[in-house]
């Protein structure tokens, strides 16, 4: 039942992905009994039939890409082809570029964007993940869609909705994070597959991810772009030839996210800041309609400024979004991806909050203080009685997946490798939180006086008098951090206090200052007002 | 020469050029001029760790022990963290960046009678990073006059290293701080002005509710 044409493709040995030509959407049992066990079997590795519907489909796309039809192309991206997916491919492949390539011309613009949302689609949904082959084809596919884009002489006639472009950027370094942790675990790899890692160092190798990146930030001229835009000018008046491009500023701006999300995971948070620098987070500014983007980018900046103690930073970032989150979590509802991926950065920036919040203790928004409290509530104690055990469980869960930039000894590679990274980080954190130990017993001791004897307090925490002078010492020390006062760089700030409980020794008495916030009722009644407005309005006829 | 040699620094830390192993040689160097010359650039001592994290072969223990030590001059920042974020665990273990790491605890968690033993014990760490003792005690400083309003002159002597009379005077001094009559006690600042018990209530402007009274 092959025809000649397939059988050219490539169906010498056993293809996995040999196809039936068929009219018919499904092929349905033909009632011999041995045909059909050979049918289900081949079914189940993935053997499948090009239907027409997706064949049709692929035409039109390809169509909206060549006329640069933004908004169909959007719809075709966002709609039609995983309607399809669901239909057809929920837990296999599509068909190889190879097999629909004439279906399209032979396209190559095309089959390079194809084959992206191929690969995308085996790491996001075949459950056993690529294989090795298609990790290292997939990079080469990455490597021909930037080569295409950068070595151009003038801007590529190619537009991309923004979401697409997010994804891409998102999905390269994603791609590259989860070769990394491949590559780390030596145990169930047979020696061909060593061997071919072993030859291969270049791919997916952290200096070519860095030069693809700031190739883009470089050929867009976005941070000119930004610096001019932050400052209200025309950002088109610096952007240069290619800056101007919608395809290439955007791919720029997002590879400035890529580029603090590179750095976090290799624990390089300064640096993580510092590619942000131009960004002006106050400014609802038109790079930021993306909303999987925006999320990224404030939990990595809220996680950096957490490692670098400067916790009122890390406070007031997550806070921002959590609060964006709650207001736009309706139109996530239908793309369920996109809504799971978006509900664990949620929790894991609720998990951080929490132990922000413990490390210093401070107001924060309403809503947001509920959500935390309902969920978090018990967790936070725990971590305030010092539980060490809690602290570590919740910066494990809520963590980038932090990764090595170097390959592993092939040949003699403990065991758990791979982990190492994040050992690292865990140790940084948790030695802060070990300095800062007595710090909640401190406070809340504070919190019952006004003035209390530097000899009480002693007898109070079981501790000399000196050891004492330090605890109180330090405690002024952390609770001072750097917070950023406005200027651009989201790296600057000044040394500010918002501890609630403060205090100064005073020969051998501690005067004791407690900030006492009243509720605020205003807000809350004033947006329920207008809510219940808005609810009115469309009720009436 | 520190500073003759930032800007040069600063444009080989441009763009992808920043990771290129072949600049370590000119960064080490600057490592050792701002040892030398008491000069400080997080920047760089960051590329250059980076480097080490990239290029493991060329991670010099010396080197990064001149980091981690400059670090700690700029405390209360916390750059020692950064550049521990960017070091191995297991080189960590090597000496003398152990001891390195225990001071850098000390000073963190506010223990400076200990520092200075501690510090006693293995005064040759600090050879060849010249300002190190004073930036600490700049540092020691700092959290003094945040701390405290009064404090016994002996008491801060300890603190800054059981250091003579007149240098404590000179400490005192530099920061404007009073030696009281009876020569003993040191007046720091009038605390009382910044840390005052508040009771922030929520005040509600007309505007706010305009848009809804209107009705």
């Amino acid at each position: 039942m092959y025809s000649e044409e397939f059988v050219e493709q490539g169906a010498a040995e056993f293809d996995p992905y040999a196809y039936y030509p068929s009219q018919s959407e499904y092929e349905l049992h033909t009632g011999d009994p041995r045909q059909d066990l050979e049918y289900e079997r081949q079914y189940q590795q993935s053997t499948y039939i090009v239907p027409e519907v997706i064949k049709n489909f692929l035409v039109y796309f390809q169509k909206c890409v060549h006329e640069q039809n933004l908004f169909e192309i959007q719809n075709a991206y966002e709609n039609g082809f995983n309607k399809l997916t669901d239909r057809f491919f929920k837990n296999s492949a599509w068909p190889e570029a190879e097999i629909i390539a004439p279906v399209v011309g032979d396209d190559p613009v095309f089959l390079i964007l194809y084959r992206e949302l191929y690969y995308r689609h085996i790491y996001a949904r075949v459950a056993t993940g690529p294989t090795q082959e298609q990790r290292f084809e997939s990079y080469y596919n990455y490597c021909n869609l930037f080569n295409y884009i950068l070595s151009a002489e003038s801007p590529v006639p190619l537009e991309l909705p923004n979401q697409w472009l997010w994804d891409i950027i998102d999905e390269f370094i994603y791609q590259f994070q989860s070769f990394s942790q491949y590559r780390c675990k030596l145990g169930k790899k047979s020696e061909d597959e060593v061997e071919h890692l072993r030859r291969n160092p270049k791919i997916w190798n952290v200096h070519s991810v860095l030069n693809v990146l700031h190739s883009l930030v470089d050929k867009s001229n976005i941070n000119r772009q930004l610096e001019v835009y932050t400052s209200g000018g025309d950002p088109d008046s610096v952007a240069g030839e290619f800056g101007r491009h919608s395809l290439y500023k955007m791919l720029g701006y997002f590879s400035l996210i890529g580029l603090l999300r590179l750095h976090s995971l290799l624990g390089d948070y300064y640096q993580a800041l510092k590619v942000l620098e131009n960004i002006d987070f106050n400014k609802k500014n038109m790079y930021s309609r993306v909303p999987a983007c925006q999320i990224t980018t404030y939990y990595y900046v809220g996680f950096a400024y957490m490692m670098m103690r400067r916790y009122q930073d890390s406070i007031r970032t997550f806070s921002n979004i959590l609060l964006y989150i709650q207001r736009t979590k309706q139109m996530f509802q239908n793309k369920a991806q996109l809504y799971d991926q978006i509900n664990k950065q949620n929790e894991q920036m609720y998990t951080l909050l929490a132990i922000c919040l413990v490390l210093h203790p401070m107001r924060i928004d309403e809503s947001v203080h509920t959500q935390l409290r309902e969920k978090f509530g018990d967790r936070m104690l725990k971590m305030q009685k010092g539980d060490v055990l809690e602290f570590q469980n919740s910066f494990s869960f809520a963590c980038p997946k932090f990764l090595s930039p170097c390959p592993p000894n092939y040949d003699a590679t403990p065991a758990n490798f791979h982990k190492e990274p994040f050992m690292q980080q865990l140790k940084v954190f948790m030695d802060e939180v070990t300095q800062q130990a007595l710090l909640p017993t401190i406070r809340s001791y504070l919190k019952l006086y006004t003035t209390l004897t530097l000899s009480k307090l002693a007898a109070f925490m079981e501790t000399s008098e000196e050891d004492l002078r330090n605890h109180l010492m330090c405690f002024k020390h952390k609770m001072k951090n750097v917070v950023w006062t406005g200027s651009c760089s989201g790296l600057e700030g000044e040394f500010q206090s918002a501890s609630e409980v403060d205090f100064y020794i005073d020969q051998d008495m501690i005067h004791i200052a407690d900030t006492k916030v009243a509720r605020r009722y205003g807000d809350f009644f004033i947006r329920q007002i207008h809510k219940f407005e808005e609810v009115m309005k469309t009720l009436k006829p | 020469m520190a500073e003759a040699m930032r800007a040069h620094v600063a444009e080989l830390l441009k763009g992808i050029d920043r990771y290129n192993p072949e600049n370590l040689a000119t960064l080490e160097r600057y490592i050792a001029v701002q040892a030398m010359e008491n000069a400080y650039d997080l920047e760089a001592n960051l590329a250059v760790l980076k480097l080490y994290q990239f290029n493991p072969n060329y991670f010099q223990t010396t080197v990064t022990a001149q980091i981690l030590l400059k670090a700690l001059t700029n405390l209360p920042h916390t750059d020692l963290t950064l550049c521990k974020c960017l070091i191995e665990g297991v080189r960590l273990e090597e000496k003398p960046l152990t001891k390195i790491i225990e001071l850098a605890d000390l000073l963190e968690s506010c223990q400076f009678k200990l520092f200075w033993r501690v510090l006693q014990e293995d005064p040759d760490i600090i050879v060849g990073i010249q300002g190190f003792e004073d930036s600490i005690r700049k540092f020691i400083c700092h959290v003094v006059g945040i701390t405290y309003q009064t404090i016994e002159k002996e008491h801060l002597a300890e603190l800054l290293g059981g250091i003579p009379d007149a240098q404590t005077n000179q400490w005192i001094s530099k920061y404007g701080w009073k030696i009281e009559e009876n020569g003993q006690t040191v007046f720091v600042a009038n605390q009382e002005e910044n840390i005052k018990t508040k009771n922030i209530t929520e005040k509600i402007t007309f505007e706010n509710v305009a848009q809804i009274m209107a009705r």
